[in-house]
């Protein structure tokens, strides 16, 4: 088993349910699935979820998150 | 550059780096004149781009007027882009603005920004930001991106072919929303980000968002840079030399 940090805001941190802090969901799964599993597997439809970014770079749905990591979720955000 | 201008241009022309004859010989297009092109509109007026075109084909309502700041409840009922025009007017008639009443679409943009070395987004939905994002790497104009979503804005500098495009970010299209919901001062400090990268962009000027997304959360105070790479199987830039 890891942990994987995920945050999300607007309307998208209520989807997320976030347990530990305003923000940030704790989320214990097995290693290697991707993160489009994992948000599947927490009950959050990928489809919510435009992008994602770790560590200053951009994150696919279909990429593996290490142990630890912290990843950011943004719904799409298409407001002017 | 004539004395008035000078004067008007005092405090900026003083800047190293700062190029007022690029500005004043640049033209615009600012597609929308909502939130982001409220703001960012402004900017570029009281900076001296020399052409500002811009395009909306919405009428004020009073529920626009918690972010549109161009607008008071003089002008409701009243089109976006002829209000716009006799404000972005008063404050600088040293430059040329063009107001377009006009639904942006694959059918028209070319006409729509034809002359237009830069475009500046102020829309207020994805299907049209595809449209001007497909027009920005068909032709290698320069596209500076926003939008907003409750607390949160986005910005970005799209320059073709060497960036990352719309598509290379979010492959498909997210699903249509209705009405969304936002903090009036977010379009605001997004579309003056977006009116800082479109002049530095003009001027030369290095350290632009070009290859990078600024992801801005005002709830958790939070700026976040995220490289934008382009996406060596994008659909649509990367077949773009």
């Amino acid at each position: 088993m890891m942990t994987i940090f995920l945050k999300a805001g607007s309307e998208l941190r209520l989807k997320l349910k976030p347990d530990v802090d305003y923000y940030t969901r704790r989320v214990e799964t097995e290693g290697g699935k991707t993160l489009r599993e994992i948000l599947r597997q927490i009950g959050l439809d990928p489809a919510f979820v435009a992008f994602a970014y770790s560590e200053g770079k951009l994150r696919s749905l279909d990429s593996i998150p290490q142990d630890g990591q912290n990843i950011t979720l943004q719904p799409p955000v298409s407001g002017g | 550059m004539a004395a008035k201008e000078k004067e008007r241009y005092l405090r900026q022309l003083g800047l190293e780096e700062w190029n007022q004859d690029r500005l004043k010989s640049a033209g615009v297009f600012v597609a929308g004149v909502g939130g982001l092109g409220s703001a960012s509109s402004l900017y570029l007026a009281a900076a001296g781009v020399g052409l500002l075109r811009l395009c909306d084909p919405d009428r004020l309502e009073l529920s626009d007027l918690n972010r549109q700041v161009l607008y008071s409840e003089r002008s409701l009922g009243k089109p976006k882009v002829e209000e716009a025009r006799n404000m972005l007017a008063a404050l600088n008639p040293e430059i040329k603005i063009e107001a377009l009443s006009e639904k942006i679409s694959e059918r028209n943009i070319e006409q729509l920004a034809a002359g237009c070395g830069l475009i500046v987004d102020g829309l207020d939905n994805m299907e049209t930001r595809i449209v001007l994002n497909s027009y920005s790497v068909r032709k290698r104009i320069p596209y500076v991106y926003g939008a907003v979503h409750g607390w949160v804005g986005l910005a970005s500098l799209i320059l073709p072919p060497k960036t990352g495009c719309l598509v290379c970010l979010m492959p498909s299209l997210p699903p249509a929303a209705g009405p969304i919901p936002v903090a009036g001062f977010i379009p605001g400090a997004i579309g003056l980000i977006q009116a800082a990268e479109a002049c530095k962009h003009l001027m030369g000027v290095k350290g632009t968002l070009a290859g990078r997304l600024l992801v801005y959360d005002s709830r958790a105070l939070n700026f976040d840079l995220v490289d934008w790479e382009k996406n060596p199987a994008c659909p649509l830039c990367s077949k773009i030399e």
